[in-house]
């Protein structure tokens, strides 16, 4: 099974209905995307798969056969997207656990709607932060998006 | 060589520090300048100044964290203290986790000292004495230099990781001067900067583990790699007290693809394969033979109701009185009367509890998210019979904590499946069995019954509170010793700040076979919302302002009223609110274990109805916790505070059935999202006390406000949590 992970060719010889994250996590060793409930509830493990934001511990890696996958550590070489960069300004982390699956899933929606309002960010961003950096979070939003 | 150190990946160089420190209580170990040390140039040719710091000749300065870092800010705000006194160049500083050593145990009087995380006094306890190994360091440095440049000490200053001359201007980097400084006795009372010339302290600098956690590169237990590593999944038995007897398939489940080998501990089974997920299944294929214990027929509705029967028993223990509030009571007039219920709650961290282990004959090694690194020594110095300096602890970043990551019952079944293959096992536990198999905050029920005098205010109140007690567990000694009664249960209810002319506190432990432990706040998350919830009450019942009514119970208080007066004025109390507008007020005066601090809270809360519905969109939080090592950390504890806390009032709740936990995943025990996040104003009240806790004071005061508000808009009290947002 062959996958282009970060932009490197990936292959993974297991069990084609292993998750996603723990292929990527195990396998190919990229730590950065995270378990969080195992049910696509929390989006920590968010990945991009072909530009779009998808929950990577209920996605069999079967399913992600020729496709493009990004990860946290492929989102930039130095932390510079302007996601990452808005992180930094704001000071958004507490603990840290749940962020690489928003910067993710901002980045994703942040691609389909460069000027999301509030309620469009309420309505799109579903990931969970149990420190609740939400307030940063939703202002750290707006000023990728200027 | 770094004690037992972590390097992590390195972060910007940016960052403030967090806010004041109470030195220490009475009951707190004395602060001592701790000058022991060992002179070591390690293998990159650092050298160790003292215990917290090692400098190299390039001019690098590592800083080393005693404090795990769960979110709370310690990672920034620890070494701006240590920065500050020794003049370092922030953007010249690394910081590493260390353990292994007394500079960095801490603990009450009547405890062992130990190296751990707890009850929001990582400033209180460390303020003091930062600062002097920051100012023992810069004395040594800056003798050196000046009997390099045969001047004496006191014509020397220093800035940013230099030794100046002040008449010539030459001067010798702190690289230059560490190796001979490093041979210097240290001073046990050096001489402290004044605090107005403090750089850093109080300054609202940006977190250090901010870039290293928006890459993917900060690494937490779960992300730790040890070569030769296997990995292990868990079966627990299904109730909470639950013990395994037996494995019914474990050649079957041996046979699985990965799999390496079965372990049996008392309270699951842990299968260990070459990767997590081949682990996993083999777990899920796993049959128990199980002893189910004490637990078997325990049940959320009995749990209720043995609570609410203990609310009228005729005894109970008395934690507080004063005057007569018996009779009182008894002789009548205006009475007030409530009872309030608090649920079972869990922790439910983002990183489940895990940890990496390698038991060899030599010694121990543990990797992850430590929050007690000396309990993790302890645990398993006992259960393998090692002594403790053998027993090797790396803590890496900690996914969320909240009191969880303080135990080490995790980190016991990675050893015990280490043990087992004879190689490192990283032992992650799975979100259901995280959330089925925790230590849980204790449900707790209460009654207040008051009378209240010609001006509306308590002549006379009683406050019965019932359910599990947490130290009636975990310290049933020093609870018996102390007359029966749990100051955790009755958090701000024994010690109440109101002035009440005759009170009386007494509980009940209505014991039960459920695991308990700390959790952010503690008991304060249920006795805050029971005490604040009856004030209100009280003040509905005199026909008074919650603001002014409690402005007139702590008359006595000229803190308290800086405080209430600084969350109204920022609130704009005193303008009527938008219509569809509701609003709640409330207090809490946080006072930390062994009264090691306090914290002054306010809080104003606007929920607006949107249809039938509610939400919450704005709070303002006024908080005095003495000097502000850091403003902006203290802004973000009480801001994820509030947030940690609506998901408390709103959604959370543990049930039991036969034992067995109800709830398994964030779809069945859900947390606050984004959209019900409110805007959050918090004012800082500028104080001269030394820093006091700030990590856990904002949570209590939520669940009244957003209960007052809800009465309010529908005339209908709120007096259990979690509440809806309803009509």
């Amino acid at each position: 099974m062959d996958f282009v992970l970060n932009g490197k060719a990936t292959r993974f010889d297991g069990d084609g209905d292993t998750p996603l994250l723990w292929v990527i996590r195990d396998d190919a060793g990229l730590t950065g995307t995270k378990y969080g409930c195992g049910i696509g509830a929390c989006g920590a493990c968010t990945v991009h798969v072909d530009g779009n934001a998808q929950r990577s511990c209920v996605t069999p890696v079967s399913s992600v056969a020729g496709r493009k996958v990004t990860t946290i550590e492929g989102l930039s070489p130095d932390r510079s997207s302007k996601v990452q960069q808005a992180w930094i300004a704001k000071d958004v982390p507490q603990c840290g656990y749940c962020q690489s699956g928003m910067v993710m899933a901002v980045t994703a929606l942040l691609k389909q709607n460069p000027h999301p309002t509030d309620k469009e960010i309420d309505a799109s961003v579903s990931n969970l932060c149990r420190c609740a950096t939400y307030h940063r979070i939703r202002e750290a939003v707006h000023a990728a998006a200027k | 060589m770094l004690p037992q150190s972590n390097p992590i990946a390195s972060p910007a160089r940016r960052g403030f520090l967090k806010g004041g420190m109470a030195l220490a209580g009475a009951l707190c170990i004395p602060l001592p300048a701790l000058a022991s040390r060992t002179v070591d140039s390690g293998p990159h040719g650092t050298h160790e100044i003292t215990d917290w710091i090692w400098i190299e000749p390039n001019g690098k300065i590592t800083l080393g964290l005693s404090q795990c870092e769960c979110g709370q800010g310690v990672y920034t705000g620890m070494p701006q203290v240590l920065a500050d006194e020794l003049d370092a160049d922030w953007q010249q500083v690394a910081v590493t986790f260390v353990t292994g050593r007394d500079a960095y145990r801490t603990g009450a009087a009547y405890e062992e000292p130990q190296q751990f995380v707890g009850a929001s006094m990582s400033a209180t306890l460390f303020y003091q004495r930062l600062r002097v190994a920051g100012a023992q360091a810069r004395e040594v440095l800056v003798m050196t230099a000046a009997k390099r440049l045969q001047v004496r000490p006191g014509q020397c200053y220093t800035e940013k990781g230099r030794v100046y001359h002040g008449a010539t201007g030459r001067s010798f980097s702190y690289g230059e001067l560490a190796e001979e400084a490093a041979k210097l006795p240290l001073n046990p009372t050096p001489r402290l900067k004044n605090e107005a010339a403090h750089q850093l302290i109080g300054k609202d600098l940006q977190r250090l583990d901010t870039p290293a956690k928006v890459d993917g590169s900060a690494e937490f237990g779960i992300d730790v790699k040890v070569p030769g590593m296997l990995y292990g999944a868990l079966k627990f038995a299904p109730t909470v007290t639950g013990k395994v007897t037996g494995l019914r398939n474990a050649e079957a489940v041996k046979a699985m693809p990965g799999v390496q080998a079965v372990v049996q501990a008392p309270d699951a089974a842990i299968v260990v394969a070459t990767s997590y997920w081949l682990a996993k299944k083999g777990a899920d294929a796993l049959e128990l033979e199980v002893d189910p214990g004490p637990s078997r027929s325990l049940d959320s509705d009995q749990i209720l109701a043995a609570r609410q029967a203990a609310l009228g028993a005729p005894e109970a223990v008395v934690a507080t009185q004063l005057g007569d509030p018996d009779a009182v009571l008894a002789a009548g007039g205006k009475l007030v009367e409530a009872d309030y219920h608090t649920p079972y709650i869990v922790h439910a961290t983002m990183e489940s509890v895990n940890a990496t282990v390698h038991v060899r004959e030599d010694a121990i090694e543990v990797w992850g998210p430590i929050q007690g690194q000396d309990f993790v020594r302890n645990a398993l110095g006992k259960l393998y019979q090692r002594k403790p300096e053998t027993i090797i602890v790396h803590t890496t970043f900690l996914g969320g904590s909240f009191g969880r990551k303080f135990l080490p019952d995790f980190v016991v079944h990675a050893a015990r499946a280490s043990a087992a293959v004879g190689k490192p096992v990283k032992v992650i536990r799975s979100r259901e069995d995280d959330i089925r198999h925790g230590f849980y905050r204790p449900g707790v029920s209460g009654r207040f019954r008051a009378v209240l005098d010609d001006k509306g205010l308590p002549r006379a109140m009683h406050a019965r509170l019932t359910g599990q007690s947490l130290y009636g567990v975990i310290k049933a000694e020093r609870m018996a010793k102390n007359g029966g009664w749990d100051e955790t249960m009755l958090e701000a209810i024994y010690d109440c700040v109101y002035r009440v002319p005759n009170l009386k506190v007494d509980m009940i432990d209505v014991k039960q076979p459920i695991p308990v432990s700390f959790m952010r706040s503690v008991g304060s998350t249920s006795s805050i919302f029971m005490l604040e919830s009856f004030v209100n009450e009280m003040a509905d019942a005199a026909g008074m302002d919650p603001y002014r009514y409690r402005r007139a119970l702590l008359a006595h208080n000229p803190l308290a009223l800086r405080v209430l007066d600084a969350a109204a004025k920022a609130a704009n109390w005193d303008r009527k609110p938008a219509p569809g507008v509701s609003r709640g007020f409330t207090f809490n005066l946080y006072t930390g274990r062994g009264e090691a601090f306090q914290t002054y809270v306010a809080m104003a809360l606007e929920l607006e109805r949107s249809g039938k519905a509610f939400r919450v969109r704005r709070v303002v939080c006024a908080v005095e916790c003495g000097r502000a090592i850091n403003p902006n950390l203290i802004r973000a504890n009480i801001e994820g505070g509030i947030g940690f806390a609506l998901t408390n009032t709103l959604k959370s709740e543990i049930t039991f059935k036969a034992g067995v936990v109800q709830q398994s995943n964030f779809h069945d025990y859900p947390l606050l999202q984004l959209a019900e996040m409110p805007k959050i104003d918090v004012v800082i009240v500028p104080s001269d006390r030394p820093p006091q806790g700030c990590g856990e004071v904002s949570l209590g005061p939520v669940a009244p406000a957003v209960a007052h508000a809800l009465y309010l808009a529908t005339k209908a009290r709120r007096r259990s949590m979690p509440m809806k947002l309803e009509a």
